[in-house]
């Protein structure tokens, strides 16, 4: 960076990007879980408790340049092009402008969101956070603000301080949507947060590992950067896995097979992470004992698309075109989702918009369609043998995933993304128990990583993010003796198996639910049905 | 006819029409070229979102009467914020008898009960002041404007109470007098002429319908185009069907 050449004064005369790299400068923060109650506590104010949180920059030029954004920090222009992208943002985005207007500041929201309940900082309340945008808006959007300048209109001027302080707080929310159930107007503050962040990409504060998987996912294909033939090993590895554990010789996973009835596309994580590996064990045999053809596609290796989290459409198509590219070419009639919540959305609300109308496919079934809605129904056609008993050992929970949950049908129905994953649940163990009523379905919590918060770097407010979540999973296990927390998300299962030992649990109680399909389906057993 | 009097009328009357123009004209500016045109580019519809339209109008009609999502939160806000905003559309139709000949018996009857509904509106704006100023997360987010609409709304609802009783009580009579030469389309007109519509000769009057004035102004520029913009808010008004009905973003169509 230009830091070397610049005169090291301090003072007016320095750069604004110096100034800003000194504001956002990161630095590793110790974390502590709080001590589990089962009750989740409305914390009192603490001002600045989280200010210290500055996320890694991108700061690679390669990686900058392909997705079109500032090299080398902090433009010196930032103010011009910062008000032109808000400018633009604001004409493009309904629900960014209208969301910015009518708040009335009711303070319904004020205790809804889990980064304020877990850390207290009153700028992690959803209205405040917004207000850090709005403060911007009043200040150059409104003709009062441009009349009679910031203090009139309760606004600010642009200052690298500004800029800090946004930087630091929009990448405290994890876009979950919690907050906009309880608002009178469904203000939504996902929507803000996306908006902010494009607006700092745009001026070259660009956080690092959202943006790294943008970027891999665009030019590489999946978020971990696996070239081709790594996931063509990746799956064979876990293919062989299979066909040694279960004994069934014809067990596969398919690899850009042309002609098959189904594309499966799931997150990369799916491939060797684990948990995650073992819901793709049980994608795969519910697929083979189903009888379905189907194939995953090296060129769509990925279903995640971390293009959603910020409001740039482009990054969010690009990643998307390559599931529809593939669907194309390998001629398939149904595109199947497997377990990741973002990418639900982005696969069920918005892909119709960027790449429908999807004709080329079967039109007798949901396109595309969820992996709980095939398994769901499945089971109810007696199609898959069941041995509920292996799962005996466990007393299941579910964790809605915030993405899921809120603002996606599934099944046609509006409550089917809450009723289809728990029938699936239902389907294969015995036990089921729900937690508390308002951390679950439309209230669920997030499990405090979402939306480009997963990194190492963010690890302080993970722990203190998933606080909710660990809370209401203490509860049921003290009341019901829950032992297993079953997720339907890629990110939720990567943070819930940090966060579980953080709190004091044991890791393998974290699982997808197709884990739980995968262990209680019997193989072989369809002679004589 | 008195100096004071012609000055008085000819103020008062420009306030009104000048108030209701740029109410009129500022939130229809909002409305539509803010709000109407500008693009939603995806469906972000929010749970519990019906997947159709007329479940969609059902939701949208549960929270504007009866604040449902406000009243999955915090009790008290969604009692004191209902009852606020029910009590004032309550005065909103009794006021109706200003503008109405003759005056429907529905408006009549609510005539006798409109000085306890003012009381119940004005112990509804006190507990949404004083939660403002206690609760300390909402005393942190509250901003001067807050404040500001809350005591402008209740200073119009005390003068209202107030001109009820003597002495400040103005001639009925002439306050219709007034209003229903206001509504003549010929009265904006005589102000060029300088033969302003007749006010009432109450200086209470005067003050309340010159806060009414303050607060149709100060609409559109905002947040009370809550009221308004709510029916736009693309998590309500949205319906659940994106994967059967294809969503076509305005500005990218391809």
């Amino acid at each position: 960076m230009a830091e070397e050449n610049a005169p090291h004064h301090t003072g007016a005369d320095r750069t604004p990007n110096e100034v800003i790299q000194e504001y956002i400068k990161y630095e590793k923060i110790k974390y502590y879980p709080v001590e589990l109650t089962g009750e989740i506590k409305v914390p009192k104010l603490t001002p600045n408790s989280m200010i210290m949180v500055k996320p890694q920059l991108l700061t690679g030029k390669e990686a900058l340049e392909r997705l079109g954004y500032p090299v080398g920090g902090l433009r010196p222009d930032w103010k011009e092009v910062f008000l032109a992208k808000m400018g633009e943002i604001l004409k493009k985005y309904r629900s960014v402008k209208l969301f910015l207007d009518i708040c009335v500041r009711c303070g319904a929201c004020t205790d809804k969101c889990h980064y304020y309940l877990g850390t207290g900082d009153p700028i992690n309340m959803p209205v405040a956070r917004q207000e850090l945008m709005r403060r911007v808006y009043r200040r150059y959007f409104t003709v009062p603000g441009r009349l009679f300048g910031s203090k009139f209109v309760n606004g600010e001027d642009l200052s690298e301080e500004l800029l800090a302080i946004w930087y630091t707080y929009f990448y405290q929310c994890s876009e979950c949507r919690r907050c906009s159930v309880f608002c009178p107007y469904g203000i939504d503050t996902a929507e803000i947060t996306m908006a902010a962040r494009e607006i700092l990409n745009s001026v070259g504060i660009v956080q690092k590992y959202m943006h790294e998987i943008i970027d891999k996912a665009q030019n590489i294909g999946n978020n971990l950067g696996m070239q081709q033939n790594a996931i063509v090993n990746a799956l064979e590895f876990v293919q062989d896995e299979l066909i040694e554990t279960t004994g069934i010789e014809d067990i596969r996973i398919p690899i850009d097979e042309e002609g098959a009835d189904v594309l499966f596309v799931t997150p990369s994580a799916d491939f060797f992470a684990s948990p995650h590996i073992e819901s793709l064990y049980g994608y795969a045999k519910v697929f083979h004992q189903a009888g379905i053809s189907w194939t995953m596609s090296t060129h769509a290796s990925e279903g995640g698309n971390f293009g959603m989290f910020v409001h740039n459409y482009q990054h969010m198509k690009k990643i998307n075109k390559r599931i529809w590219e593939a669907a194309r070419a390998l001629k398939v009639k149904r595109v199947i989702g497997g377990e990741c919540g973002h990418m639900w959305r982005v696969l069920s609300s918005f892909s119709n918009t960027m790449f429908g109308p999807f004709d080329y496919l079967d039109p007798k079934y949901p396109r595309p369609q969820h992996i709980c809605e095939l398994t769901l129904d499945l089971l109810k056609r007696g199609a898959l043998k069941i041995d509920k008993s292996a799962n005996e050992e466990f007393t299941v929970t579910i964790h809605d995933s915030c993405q899921v949950a809120r603002g996606m049908e599934m099944g046609g129905t509006e409550f089917g993304q809450f009723e289809i994953p728990r029938g699936v649940i239902k389907g294969v163990c015995e036990k089921f128990v729900d937690m508390p009523e308002n951390t679950i379905k439309e209230r669920t919590f997030c499990c405090g990583a979402g939306q480009g918060l997963l990194g190492d770097d963010m690890l302080a407010t993970r722990v203190k993010g998933a606080m909710p979540r660990m809370q209401a999973y203490h509860y049921v296990k003290r009341e019901n003796g829950v032992n297993f927390l079953a997720l339907i998300c890629a990110i939720c299962k990567a943070q819930m198996s940090k966060m579980l030992p953080t709190y004091g649990f044991d890791m393998e109680e974290v699982g997808g639910v197709h884990q739980l399909v995968g262990r209680a389906i019997i193989l072989g057993a369809k002679e004589g049905i | 006819m008195g100096g004071i009097k012609f000055i008085v009328d000819m103020g008062l009357s420009s306030l009104v029409y000048a108030a209701i123009f740029i109410f009129a004209a500022g939130v229809f500016y909002k409305v539509y070229f803010e709000y109407y045109k500008t693009p939603q580019p995806l469906k972000i519809p929010q749970t519990p979102q019906p997947t159709d339209s007329f479940g969609v109008l059902l939701r949208m009609a549960g929270d504007v009467l009866f604040f449902r999502s406000l009243a999955k939160g915090t009790r008290l806000l969604f009692a004191a914020g209902w009852v606020f905003h029910f009590t004032f559309l309550l005065l909103l139709i009794r006021h109706l008898r200003y503008f109405i000949y003759p005056v429907p018996g529905v408006i009549a009857a609510l005539g006798n009960a409109s000085v306890f509904i003012g009381i119940v509106m004005l112990l509804a704006m006190v507990v949404l002041v004083v939660r403002r100023f206690l609760e300390e997360r909402v005393q942190y987010v509250t901003l001067v404007a807050d404040y500001f609409v809350l005591f402008l709304i209740i200073a119009i609802v005390c003068t209202g109470i107030m001109l009820r009783y003597e002495p400040f009580r103005p001639d009925v009579t002439s306050v219709k007098a007034f209003t229903m030469e206001l509504l003549n389309p010929l009265t904006p007109l005589k102000l060029i002429t300088m033969e302003p519509a007749h006010a009432p000769s109450c200086l209470l009057f005067a003050v309340h319908l010159g806060l009414v004035c303050l607060l149709l102004i100060y609409f559109p520029f905002s947040k009370l185009m809550h009221s308004v913009g709510y029916f736009f808010s693309p998590t309500r008004n949205m319906v659940n069907n994106p994967r059967s009905v294809r969503y076509i973003n305005p500005w990218d169509k391809g």
